[in-house]
Parts: structure tokens; sequence; C-alpha cells
């Protein structure tokens, strides 16, 4: 068992090593400096004249003037700072400090909420919020959607739930973001353009948004699952005994169409974590994806390698969470040691 | 199954015959688009009034749409419809490039580390975990970026610098599923054949491995396309598509994503604007979803009858 652990946590380190390597080359090739890149403005206004003297100074401080791999290594295990002494890098939790919003560490910006209060106020914990309310709605509508129409597979409902479903998943996040802006706040004047944030009713539209993809596709795995159960000869015996409809499909059939469903949330999460760089940006949320992409266009490395960081060890948390209530709830799916597997 | 056979299977259907209709057909507006659209979508005409008109059936009374120009033009003059039939053509080229690329890096990178198994595996296996892990919107977007400075900003640099950010992104779940069946496929008896009959490394995987996982690429790449025209939206809404906002790109790419992002502007004032090419997309990936979803429905038919 502990060397299984092990092994999982040296490949885990591994990866986040891997993703904080090529995150870091790929956006150090990106062309300009932070203090000279103006990705979303035209390259004429981007030739303001700085200082030639500050600016060396500015990259001294930030470590810029360094060469690239002294750069990674300061940022992943430390270097020796400005007053002589030793600071620790990524390893510890440090993640640097930020370029462009200046005097603010990383993780201040991630984690402190603005005005005080607890770590939901922050922009993590407001995107975290987010895809927790988007998971409730994919999950309470998808997983019901998907029983629904499996119970009568031939039924005008399911065929009508089958066809939404279809129509559902094909359409981009942004564009059923764009129209519900378009349909609620423009022109029905349900909703504002501009949300406050502090009013929960304006968090629905966003969640839902978030959440129509991974409900949709909740709702097909389930309805495959159930579907798949519904054909197996302990099902017809429960019937064969005289069972009622829903006994059967609650108590036989459910109980063992889950393992599929819960296997599906973890790649539910991972979709709706990765929609969030779009839904933010689209309704100015003030959470982790929106601050990603600013600071891709300001080129503000510590910030763009906190938040990829941040993200990969969600990504591999969920696989191995979901692995985990796999094997939980299905013991053929435990891990058997091989003596001589890889 | 033979070819004929599968056609007439798949030709029952009626969603089948919707996708391969429309796909058709926006495949012929794409070939004929220069003989369809009814002006230049280049063109700009700033004089007498002719920008950010509304469509021609809006009866809008300080601004009234005009027939000439029956989805409106927009900030510049330009005509939204003759703009909506040439993107057709940059949708159909993204689909015809940058899956296909990310299909051809998936597929060697799956076989050959089914293949070769060992530390060339365990090393691919981390790289693809490793991709994985980022996000894949943004790392698209960094790669762009970095590509879109070297090029010169034309239509096709923009789609290419567009087909090499989605590739490097989406090779992945193509490189597991090849490397899990040729896994499979490496412990049967017809590749122990071969291999005893002396065929070398390259022919077992060309002639007997890529064969038997060929079905699988396919179904990957019609899921495929959906995402990609998806992911030049996204990008030109935001301003980094092929419609580059920087360096004047927006004017010499036609694209869906480009028209969103003029339209971004014009989002109060005439939200057709959005809407249209919005619908656009949702005809393509509508389409090409349906002939995925009965694909995937198919095969797993098949795998259920073989095992």
């Amino acid at each position: 068992m502990i060397r299984f652990l092990a092994r999982r946590v040296s490949r885990m380190v591994a990866i986040l090593l891997g993703v904080a390597l090529i995150s870091f080359l790929l956006m150090h090739a990106i062309p300009g400096t932070p203090w000279n890149n103006f990705a979303g403005t035209p390259r004429v206004l981007a030739n303001t004249a700085t200082d030639p003297l500050m600016l060396r100074e500015l990259n001294r401080r930030f470590g810029l003037d360094l060469p690239l791999w002294r750069q990674f290594t300061r940022y992943v295990f430390g270097d020796i700072g400005e007053d002589g002494r030793f600071f620790c890098g990524v390893i510890c939790g440090n993640l640097g400090p930020s370029i462009q919003q200046h005097g603010r560490m990383v993780e201040d910006i991630l984690f402190e909420p603005p005005r005080g209060g607890s770590l939901w106020e922050s922009r993590f914990g407001y995107s975290i919020r987010l895809v927790l309310l988007g998971a409730v709605i994919a999950v309470g509508l998808g997983v019901p959607l998907g029983i629904v129409s499996a119970a009568r597979p031939k039924s005008k409902t399911s065929r009508a739930i089958s066809v939404a479903l279809a129509a559902l998943i094909s359409i981009p996040n942004f564009v059923l973001g764009l129209l519900a802006i378009i349909l609620l706040a423009s022109w029905l004047r349900i909703t504002q353009v501009l949300p406050d944030w502090d009013t929960p009713g304006d968090w629905i539209v966003p969640a839902v948004v978030l959440a129509v993809m991974p409900m949709a596709s909740l709702a097909r795995v389930t309805q495959v699952s159930f579907m798949n159960i519904l054909g197996e000869d302990y099902v017809r015996a429960a019937r064969a005994k005289g069972l009622t409809q829903r006994r059967v499909m609650l108590v036989h059939v459910a109980r063992n169409a889950l393992v599929p469903i819960i296997t599906y949330l973890g790649p539910a999460l991972i979709e709706m974590f990765a929609g969030l760089f779009v839904v933010e940006s689209l309704y100015a949320f003030p959470g982790v994806g929106r601050e990603y992409w600013q600071s891709v266009l300001k080129l503000d490395y510590p910030v763009i390698l906190g938040i990829t960081l941040i993200y990969a060890m969600g990504m591999l948390l969920i696989n191995m969470l979901g692995e985990g209530i796999c094997a939980a709830l299905d013991p053929r799916l435990r891990v058997i040691q091989h003596p001589g597997a890889p | 199954m033979n070819a004929s056979f599968f056609w007439r299977r798949a030709l029952r259907r009626k969603s089948v015959w919707f996708s391969l209709v429309v796909m058709l057909c926006l495949g012929l507006v794409a070939v004929l688009a220069p003989w369809l659209a009814p002006h230049d979508p280049y063109r700009w005409s700033l004089e007498g009034g002719q920008s950010n008109l509304p469509p021609a059936w809006v009866d809008n009374p300080y601004k009234p749409g005009v027939a000439e120009f029956p989805l409106g033009t927009d900030a510049y003059g330009r005509d939204v419809l003759s703009r909506l039939i040439y993107g057709t053509r940059t949708a159909y080229f993204l689909a015809l490039t940058a899956v296909p690329l990310a299909a051809l890096i998936g597929t060697l990178l799956g076989l050959v580390a089914g293949y070769a198994g060992g530390r060339v595996d365990a090393g691919i296996t981390l790289l693809s975990d490793i991709v994985q892990s980022l996000p894949g919107i943004m790392f698209a977007v960094i790669i762009i970026l970095i590509f879109r400075s070297y090029l010169e900003p034309t239509w096709l640099n923009g789609l290419i610098t567009l087909a090499v950010g989605f590739a490097a992104v989406s090779w992945v779940s193509l490189a597991r599923m090849v490397r899990v069946s040729t896994l499979t496929l490496k412990a049967q008896l017809f590749v122990e054949a071969a291999i005893a009959l002396g065929a070398s490394r390259w022919e077992v995987l060309t002639r007997h491995l890529l064969p038997n996982v060929l079905h699988l690429i396919l179904v990957w790449i019609i899921n495929q396309v959906p995402a990609v025209i998806l992911l030049e939206a996204i990008l030109g809404y935001i301003g980094v598509g092929v419609t580059g906002a920087v360096d004047g790109g927006e004017f010499t790419v036609v694209s869906w994503g480009g028209m969103f992002y003029a339209g971004r502007s014009a989002m109060s004032r005439n939200p057709l604007m959005l809407i249209i090419p919005s619908l656009c997309i949702l005809l393509m990936s509508v389409s090409f979803i349906l002939l995925a979803n009965y694909l995937n429905e198919s095969t797993r038919k098949e795998i259920d009858f073989a095992g």
C-alpha cells in the first residue's frame, strides 16, 4: 500500500513538474516582455518609451535577466534573494510576486479575499462556488432526465429529451452565454448585463451556462447506463416477481447503474473547470479564469504559472478521487499488483 | 462489416440523413462561395450610411434594412451574408486540416507507445498526462500567440496557426485510445504470426496494427470537428482567432469567430450579428455530432458482438 501511494505521489510530482516546465517554456516563447507586450492592442501603442535603466532594474527585480534555466529553478526550488537570504520556490507553496499587479503575491491574488471575509470571497473561492453551483445543476437535472428517458425509451418524452440533449451538447457554452445575455438581459431585462455578484440570483445564469454541456453528457451517460442494466436478467426477474416499476428502478437498477454515472462526474467537473475560462470572461466574473486570461495577455509570468499549476493539481486530484470512489464502489476495479507489470 | 452494408444500415437513420445533407450543403456553399456571395466580403462601404445596417426584414425607422444586404452589414459596411458564406470555407478548411493533424500526432504517438512499450510507453504516457492536465483553451491560445508572431498575418497563416494550436492540445485523447487498442491487438495471434514470418516493425505497425485502429481514428475525427470550429469561434470572440485584432489581421480573414468579434461591439444594437454566426456554428456542429453519435453507437455494438 505504501509503495503504491509513493508511486502515485511521485508520478503526480513528475506530472506537475512537466506542466510547470512546458508552460514555463511556452509562455517565455510568447514574443515580448511583460513591460512591452500588448497581445490585445495594436503594436503601435506597445512601444511607449521606457527608461532603459528602469527596465534593467525591473528585470533584475523579477529575475528576468537570468538565463531561462535559472529562472525556472528559481521559480520551482527557490534562490538567494536580494537580501542575501535563501527563499523557497513553488515547492514550499510560494508562487512568487506578480509582475503586473505591483506588490502582490500570486497566492494573495488568488486566495486572499479583497474585502476581508472568508476564502469563499477570493477569486479562487468565487470560481469554486460557481463550479459547485454548476455541478449541482448538472447532476440535479442531468441524472433525472437520463432516468426518465431510459425508463420508457420509445415514448415521446424520451425522444424529445434525446433530441434536446443532442442540441444542447452541440451548443458551445459561450454561444449559449451570449444568447442568454441577449435574451435575458437585453430583451427581457430579467437579469443584469453586468451582474452584481453579491446577489445570489445573478449567479444562476452563468452557472446554468457552465452546467449545460456536462448536464447533457451526464444525462446521456445515465441513459445508456440505465438502458444497459434494464436489459439484464435480474431486472426481468424482479419484474416477473411483480414488483412495481418504481421499486425495480430504484432498488434493482439504480444501484448498479450508479457506477458509470459517478465515474463520469470527474470528467464533467473537469469540463466545467475548462469552461470557466470562457464563461468568466463572458460575464466579467471575478474568478480565476478571467484573471488567467488577463495575465496571458499582459504576460504576467508568475500568475500564468501559478494558475496553471493549481489547475493541473485540481485535475490530478479529481482523477485520483474518481478512481478511488470507483474502486470503493466496484471491487473489480481495484488495483491488482502484478509482479511484473510496468 | 463491408462498406455498402454499413452505408445501407446508416442511411436508414433520419439523423444520419440530416447530418449528411447538412454537411453536403455547407460543403457546396464553401466551394461555391465566390458565386453565391452577393458582395465582396472584404469590401468596405462606409459612405451613404451603409455601415451597421440591420438585416433586411428589420423595420427600424432610423435605419431600415436594405434588400441589397439581406443580413445587414457590420461596422465597416461589409456584407454579413457574404462573410457568413466565406466563413464556411474557413470552418471546412479547419475541419480538414486541424483535426487530421491532431489525428496524425495522436495516432503516431499512440501506436508507438502501445507497440514499443517499456520506457517509450512510459514517456509518452507521462507526456499525455502532462498535456491533459494543462488548461486546454489557454494552452491553445498561448501556442497561437507564439506562432502568430512569426508568420505574416494572412488567411492561410492564421488558419495554420490555429490548426497547430488545436492539434497540440487535442491529440491526447486519441493517443490514449490508440495506445490501449494497440496493446490488446499486439497480443493477438495475427501480429505474432506476422512477426514470425519476418515482418519488420514498420510493416507490423502500418500493415497490421494501423488498419485495425483506423475506425477509431475516423470516429474520433468526426467527433472533434465541432471542437475545432468551437475553438475558432471562442478565440475569434476573445480576439486572438484567425482574425487576430493585432496587425490588422481582422481585415484579411473571414471566419465565423471573426464575425463574433465584429458583432461583440454591436451586441446591444443589433444582436442578430451574434445570433446569425452562432446558428451557423450550431448547424455545423449538430450535423457532425449526430453522425458521430451514430458511429459511436455502431462501433460500440460491433465491439459487443466481437466480445
